[in-house]
Parts: C-alpha cells; sequence; structure tokens
C-alpha cells in the first residue's frame, strides 16, 4: 500500500514538474532577449580550414552553413547582413565544390538584395572555377552582365563561354550572337546565327535565326549606306535624290539588297536609311 | 540527514577522482590560452578571451557533469557496494538526490575555481573584476545542474559509456532546440504543426541558460528572464531526477 501511494506520489511529481516547465519554457519565450545577430560570422574560418575541422562531414557542413546562411538573409531586420555574404559562401564553396545551389542563391542575394552586381559575378565565377564543366554558371553571368550591368561585351564572352560546354543549351548560342550584334561585332554575330540556322532541327528556330541574320544584313547594310550618304553630302553639299546616285558618284560599288531581296527604303528630306521590313515581322 | 551524509560521500569520492583533476586542468590551459588567442585578433581582444573563458567553463563544466554523472550510481551497482547501502534503512530516493547533490557540490566548487582563474585573466588585461560574467557564470552552473541530473538518470539504468552518448546527446538537442522554432513558423496549420510544437516544448532548451552573448556584449538582459530560466532549470531537473528515481525504485538487484 505504502509502496502504491509512493508510486502515485511520484507519478504526480512527475506530471507537475512536467507540466512547469513546460510552462516556463512558453512564459521565457514571450521575453524579447536582446541578440547580435550572426555577431560570430567574423569568427567563422576560412572553408580550407573548416574543411579539416569538418572531420570529413564538409558536405554535411557545407549543407549546415547554406541552410544557416537562408535564414540568415531572410532576416530582414539585420540591416548589415551582407557585409560578410562573400566571406560565408566563400566558405560553402570550399567546404563542397560541386554544391551548385549556393553558388546561384549566394549570387541572386548579392545581385537582387544586395545591388552588388561585381559581387554576384564573382559568387558565379567561383562556381565557374570550381565547376568547369557546368554551363550554368557563366549563362547566369551572361544574363546578369546583359540584363543589370548593360555590358554587352562582358555578356558575350560569358555566353562564349557557356555555350561550347557539354549539356548547355541552344539559347546561348543565341544570346551570344545577339549580345555579339549589340557591340557591333557583326562578322562573329553573322557567322553564329548562320550556324544556328545550319544546325536547327525545328521550324521556330530556324525562322528566328532567320530573322536575325535579315537585322544583322540589314544593320550592315544600312551602316553602309549612311556613311556613303554622309560622305555624297560632303562631296556635294546636298543630300542624294535617290540610292542610285551613290554608285553614279563612285561612293558605292552597286546597292546592296535586304535579304528578301528588297531595295533599301531611303528618305530624300532626311537622308535617313531603313530596311523594307521589321526583321521581326518577317 | 541521511541525503546529506550520502552527498558528502560522493563528494569526498569524487574529490579523489583523476578525470576530475584532468578536466580542471585542460580548462585552466584554455582559459589561460584565450590570451594567446587573444593576440590573432584584429580588433577587440578582450572578447576573445570573454568567449574562450566561458566556452571553456562550459565545455568542461558539461563533461565533467557527464564524465562523473554517468558512473555514479553504475558504480555502486558494479562493485555490489549498493547491497550493503540498500540494506541500511535508506529509501532509494535519497540514495539518488544525495548522489546528486555530492556531485552538483563537487561542480560548484570546480566552477567557482574556473572562475576564478578566468577573472584573473581578465583582470590582468581589463585592471577591473568583470562582474557581469558571473551572470553567464552562473547560469552555466544551474545548466550543469541540469546535465547532472539526466547523467544520473542515464546512469540508473544504462552503463557509463551509453550513458555518456546520450547526455551529450540530450546536451546538444538543448542546444540546438531552438531551430524547431523555426521549422514550426514554415509548417502548415495542422497535427503536424500541433506535434512539433509540443516536441519544442517538452525538449530541454539549454539556451535559456546561455547569456554569454549578451555579458560579452554588454547587452541589457531583461530582469524577468533570470527568474523563470532559474524556474525552468529547477522545474526540469526535479522532473529528470523524478524520473532517475522511478526508474531506480523499478530496478531489482537480487
Amino acid at each position: 500500500m505504502k509502496r502504491i501511494s509512493g508510486g502515485f506520489a511520484l507519478a504526480l511529481f512527475l506530471v507537475a514538474t512536467c507540466a512547469g516547465f513546460m510552462g516556463l519554457k512558453l512564459e521565457t519565450d514571450k521575453i524579447l532577449r536582446k541578440k547580435i545577430p550572426g555577431s560570430s560570422i567574423i569568427y567563422v574560418p576560412s572553408g580550407k580550414f573548416l574543411k579539416y575541422a569538418a572531420f570529413g562531414y564538409s558536405g554535411l557542413a557545407a549543407d549546415m552553413i547554406y541552410l544557416w546562411a537562408i535564414q540568415y538573409y531572410s532576416s530582414y531586420e539585420i540591416a548589415d547582413r551582407f557585409t560578410y555574404l562573400d566571406h560565408i559562401f566563400a566558405i560553402i564553396a570550399e567546404l563542397d565544390p560541386r554544391y551548385t545551389d549556393p553558388y546561384e542563391v549566394g549570387s541572386m542575394i548579392a545581385g537582387q538584395e544586395a545591388r552588388d552586381i561585381p559581387l554576384a559575378l564573382k559568387i558565379l565565377d567561383r562556381g565557374f572555377a570550381k565547376n568547369p564543366d557546368m554551363w550554368l554558371f557563366p549563362f547566369e553571368a551572361g544574363h546578369i552582365a546583359q540584363t543589370q550591368l548593360k555590358d554587352y561585351d562582358l555578356a558575350r564572352k560569358y555566353y562564349g563561354k557557356a555555350m561550347v560546354l557539354p549539356g548547355a543549351p541552344d539559347f546561348t548560342k543565341r544570346l551570344y550572337a545577339n549580345a555579339a550584334l549589340k557591340v557591333t561585332d557583326y562578322k562573329t554575330s553573322w557567322e553564329t546565327w548562320l550556324e544556328v540556322y545550319n544546325t536547327a532541327t525545328d521550324d521556330r528556330v530556324k525562322k528566328i535565326a532567320s530573322n536575325h541574320l535579315y537585322q544583322v544584313r540589314a544593320e550592315m547594310d544600312i551602316n553602309a549606306l549612311k556613311e556613303a550618304v554622309a560622305k555624297f553630302k560632303e562631296k556635294y553639299g546636298r543630300l542624294p535624290e535617290e540610292l542610285s546616285r551613290l554608285v553614279g558618284a563612285g561612293l558605292l560599288a552597286s546597292l546592296p539588297k535586304d535579304l528578301d531581296g528588297q531595295d533599301y527604303v531611303y528618305d530624300p528630306v532626311t537622308g535617313d536609311v531603313k530596311p523594307p521590313t521589321m526583321w521581326w515581322k518577317r | 540527514m541521511k541525503v546529506g551524509t550520502i552527498a558528502l560521500n560522493t563528494f569526498k569520492e569524487a574529490k579523489r577522482d583523476r578525470i576530475l583533476y584532468l578536466l580542471f586542468f585542460f580548462a585552466a590551459v584554455c582559459i589561460v590560452f584565450s590570451r594567446a588567442l587573444a593576440i590573432l585578433t584584429v580588433g577587440d581582444r578582450v572578447k576573445i578571451i570573454k568567449d574562450v573563458g566561458l566556452a571553456s567553463i562550459s565545455l568542461f563544466g558539461i563533461l565533467m557533469a557527464i564524465l562523473m554523472g554517468t558512473g555514479l550510481v553504475y558504480k555502486e551497482i558494479d562493485k555490489k557496494t549498493i547491497f550493503t547501502l540498500l540494506s541500511k534503512p535508506i529509501h532509494r530516493a535519497q540514495f539518488i538526490l544525495g548522489k546528486y547533490l555530492g556531485l552538483v557540490l563537487t561542480l560548484f566548487i570546480m566552477t567557482v575555481l574556473m572562475a576564478i582563474i578566468f577573472l584573473a585573466v581578465l583582470f590582468f588585461h581589463t585592471s577591473q573584476v568583470e562582474w557581469p560574467m558571473l551572470t553567464a557564470i552562473l547560469f552555466i552552473f544551474l545548466e550543469l545542474m541540469l546535465i547532472t541530473a539526466v547523467a544520473i538518470l542515464f546512469s540508473t539504468f544504462s552503463t557509463p559509456i551509453l550513458s555518456s552518448i546520450f547526455s551529450l546527446s540530450f546536451t546538444l538537442i538543448g542546444h540546438l532546440s531552438w531551430g524547431l522554432e523555426t521549422l514550426i513558423k514554415k509548417m502548415k496549420p495542422g497535427t503536424g504543426r500541433t506535434l512539433t510544437r509540443v516536441l519544442y516544448t517538452f525538449l530541454p532548451d539549454l539556451e535559456n541558460f546561455n547569456f554569454k552573448t549578451e555579458v560579452v556584449h554588454g547587452l541589457p538582459i531583461p530582469p524577468k528572464i533570470f527568474v523563470y530560466s532559474t524556474l525552468y532549470g529547477v522545474f526540469y531537473a526535479a522532473f529528470i531526477l523524478g524520473l532517475a528515481i522511478w526508474v531506480f525504485r523499478k530496478r531489482d538487484f537480487i
């Protein structure tokens, strides 16, 4: 009887203490404690050191830091959270160089959140240096250079690296050709679009390539025509009445025609030259 | 009275344990070595000394609690001395409480000694006694009290090696359980979320005893949390000791 009552008292004690600490846990959670979020980041050593310290679990360590980084960079109340962005993603890259997500997400945080485009490109460059067989990194870098920096020459270089890698989709070549046109490298652009046209397996891509070939050709011809018009004006002090005068004046060997065999449209009042068809409407 | 006698004997027994001095030696070395680490930093050297010092007190205190606590009851059973003890008019609960209080007393003395070395090293750098550090040390001691209870619980039914692993896991879980809160926030309302919340409330939250960041950076600490954290530690330790008594009562030694 005594044993039973002792057991009952103990069970009661266990229930009471359990309820007590669970209640206290909820109460302590309500109290806001001052924290310095991410204050320990600067003390995290380089990835090379951590790789040894991870005792063979470097992949797991990379996962943990990456998961932590996602949470950390989602905390908008930390105003200076981008200060060590490069350091953190460099650590993950050292711990697990083939882990591709952190490069992409890191560059996205740098580009979109921190508005630090050079850092975004640096993170992607690191990804490419550690994974030279992955087209995604130079492709992403090219996209950033094109859309955010408007640096088409840089974009062309990145797309050029991406398009030769195994598994790179066809559109990387098209983007490369387009960037080359933007920097007036007509020869490269023409040759690349021609290659796209010749190797295209479906009609849609063939049509796209054909339209761009038209565009490149038209830009080249219009530039040559405008240059000849300017020389004509310099020589005779007036604009030519029609484009055929340029041939008569010895400024052009013959009048160029567009890719569809049509004449370019000339405005004798302004001296402007336009293609007979808009390239995207062909 | 009986509890006091057992506690005093446990303390005397612990004093003779070489592992206690070995751990204390390493803790002292780490605290003093924090000076060397501080030289390597650029900026606030005292911060490094504070961080390393407090971490050493916490880490080696935990190791003392686990390595000594897990053998306390097991040794009595293994060496058959438990028969002599339990043949006397001693309640099993008194035995467990005595063992617990004896080890807590040992840990208290060790924590005080480590704190003195730590404050002395700090005094050497700042030329002042850093009293706020005692807040963090006091709560480290509270954490040690809870971990000692856990070590004794496992010691009542398992071998020292397994008990050490279990106790260490308890400590790790205790310091990581706050992460469940993030998970709860991301979960959709439902049974899964409710169960996770119950688990989150039940699992130990040793971060309640972690005031290291606050004292090192000189951040204000709400006074209310001292009371709640202390009570939390007391209730949790009481619950664990209750479990230990319950398990020990069920054991048949004959």
